[in-house]
């Protein structure tokens, strides 16, 4: 592992909290003092031998073991509807049948795959937070993701560990007096990030409010079905603001979520660990956590990936909007922005000053949610 | 060996108070843009290769100059004279049924304010015509918008009102009235939403 650690420990406080390095007190978390961004790797135990013991019987006894119902994390992204042995020995007999002249090479083939899957499972369960990673891990596991996904469903998907780019700062801005309810965006939102079917999981929701009566969530509606604009309504759209200074980062105890350098605050799916702590220190409801494994039909699996975004994520960890990262970062708007069909939703780079979005920014009368907080969120609503 | 000292303690006052300067430390997000700007140089990332096989022209607003798509050829059987070849009371009073336009309805203001004379000009249908007898050019349909709808379009030509074509990085393309309201029908008709969510309505039974 080398001596720099790929991970970070459960804090569960009985390590004291290191007082900051310089004496700035800020508090943030965004931007950054040196003092945030510097930070020395936690120091901690070793896992001692027994543990790893452990867990490499646990991996053994999980690639071999028929029907096993308990399956974790990495597994389940791949838990394919036939089990691994009825399946070989299903492909072994079509091809005595067929072929048996080569049945031989063949089934050399089919256990190097078995091999392949089992080396590809045992490098993911142990690699490190993706923030940790230098560029070659990041690729690494990009490749790994990409080819048990080749091994597992015989299809290709592609997916990107593109980094942010120097002088770029996401933002959106919301037209609430254009926005009329189609909700074209949620269901855009929904097939880009390969969101559960099941669950009818939505990262963004659209809140029709009474005219007249300011933001009342309460009372707003958020699933209506009725022929939009309806008479005395307005609408707005809600998603997660990839706040500047972002609650939900703080309260994470492994470190599974955090901001990057263009302001996107983004989850490691393989690191988090359902503990909900982000969803609660949310004050936007920006953030949706999958209770059961998020199930796509594998013709509407959107294979253009990132491993920040949309990739296939597993049971029982927490997910919200990126931005779209695996199209942003690349030069394409949002999903949402550009389905919208009223041109409600406007993205950019807040540091370009020739941008549309800065252009609203200070041109219009714009304003963000519950400002007071100090979050800093980076969507800002405005009416024409 | 004094100056050496006073270096030292120098160095010592700059680390403890390095914080304050450090760049990327700001108070707000809009001190955080504000100063972050000041030096921003081009990313790189383009969007070029997202507006697809859409024909597009530059044009320039004031300070803005971005692209718009090219109208004339997504015009079925442009140019317009190849048709209207006489004065338009000879061609509608032509006996059988009317041949072109039958589809289009006015629905743009009323009748006192707009009438198809207001944009379109019988004596050169090839052209649209402003409101003082100004030719317009159909690529630049915009500029007859703009004579009613000036906040939209000042809107549209700083990115608040209007699409973008591609996506957020240069070069900048948007989409142009036409392209999203029909001219002679203007108002986006109401429809259903696209969704309906069946799972939120049992979990909140
Ligand atoms: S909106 Fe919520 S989830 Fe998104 S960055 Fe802000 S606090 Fe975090
Ligand atoms: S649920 Fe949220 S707080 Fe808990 S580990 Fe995952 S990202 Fe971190």
């Amino acid at each position: 592992m080398g001596d720099k650690k790929k991970w970070f420990q459960l804090d569960l406080g009985l390590n004291k909290k290191q007082p900051n390095a310089g004496t700035c007190g800020c508090g943030k978390t965004s931007g950054g003092c040196g003092s945030h961004a510097a930070e020395p790797p936690k120091t901690g135990h070793a896992i001692s031998s027994a543990e790893f013991d452990a867990a490499v019987e646990q991996e053994l006894t999980q690639e071999t073991m028929v029907g096993q119902t308990r399956k974790d994390g990495f597994q389940q992204v791949f838990d394919v509807k036939m089990d691994r042995r009825s399946a070989f020995r299903k492909l072994t007999a079509s091809l005595l049948v067929g072929a048996g002249a080569v049945h031989t090479s063949c089934s050399v083939t089919a256990g190097e795959e078995t091999k392949e899957k089992a080396q590809l499972d045992w490098e993911e369960q142990f690699k490190g937070n993706y923030k940790l990673m230098t560029e070659e891990e990041k690729q690494a596991t990009v490749d790994r993701l990409v080819r048990s996904y080749q091994l597992r469903k015989k299809e290709n998907i592609k997916m990107t560990a593109t980094d942010a780019s120097k002088d770029v700062l996401f933002g959106y801005a919301f037209n609430i007096s254009k926005c009329q309810g189609y909700m074209d965006c949620v269901s855009a939102c929904v097939k880009e990030n390969n969101q559960d079917r099941n669950s009818e999981m939505q990262y963004i929701r659209i809140h029709e409010m009474k005219d007249g009566e300011g933001f009342k969530f309460n009372e707003a509606d958020d699933n209506y079905y009725h022929e939009v604009p309806a008479e005395g309504h307005f609408y707005m759209g809600t998603q997660c603001f990839h706040c500047d200074n972002p609650p939900c980062v703080e309260v994470c105890p492994v470190e599974a979520t955090w901001r990057e350098e263009d302001g996107l605050v983004v989850i490691d799916y393989d690191w988090c660990i359902g503990c909900r702590y982000c969803m609660a220190a949310c004050p936007y409801d920006g953030r949706r956590f999958n209770w059961s494994k998020p199930e796509v039909p594998e013709e509407e699996v959107n294979k253009n990936q990132h491993y920040l975004g949309n990739r296939l994520r597993k049971k029982g960890v927490m997910e919200k909007c990126t931005f779209c990262v695996q199209r942003s970062r690349s030069g394409k708007d949002p999903a949402c922005v550009e389905a919208c069909p009223t041109g409600a939703r406007i993205f950019g780079n807040l540091l370009d000053p020739d941008s549309t979005i800065r252009w609203v920014l200070e041109n219009k009368q714009v304003f963000r949610l519950k400002e007071d907080l100090g979050t800093e969120p980076k969507f800002w609503y405005f009416m024409d | 060996m004094k100056t050496f000292g006073i270096v030292c303690s120098l160095i010592m006052l700059c680390g403890l108070f390095s914080c304050k300067h450090k760049e990327g430390e700001y108070h707000s997000l809009k001190e955080k843009i504000e100063e972050e700007s000041k030096h921003y140089a081009d990313p790189g990332i383009s969007s070029e290769a997202y507006i697809g096989d859409i024909n597009t022209i530059e044009i320039t607003e004031g300070e803005h100059t971005f692209l718009i798509p090219e109208r004339k050829s997504q015009i079925k059987s442009f140019a317009c004279t190849e048709c209207h070849s006489k004065p338009l009371e000879q061609m509608q009073n032509e006996p059988g049924e009317q041949k072109a336009h039958w589809d289009i309805k006015m629905n743009h203001a009323n009748a006192n304010a707009m009438n198809c004379a207001t944009c379109h000009n019988g004596n050169d249908m090839d052209n649209l015509h402003s409101l003082t007898g100004n030719t317009i050019d159909f690529n630049q349909s915009y500029q007859l918008c703009a004579q009613c709808h000036n906040n939209q379009v000042e809107d549209w030509k700083g990115g608040a009102h209007g699409k973008n074509i591609g996506g957020w990085a240069k070069p900048r393309a948007a989409f142009t009235c036409v392209n999203c309201h029909n001219p002679h029908e203007p108002q986006i008709a109401s429809k259903w939403p696209a969704r309906f969510n069946t799972e939120k309505v049992k979990e909140r039974k």
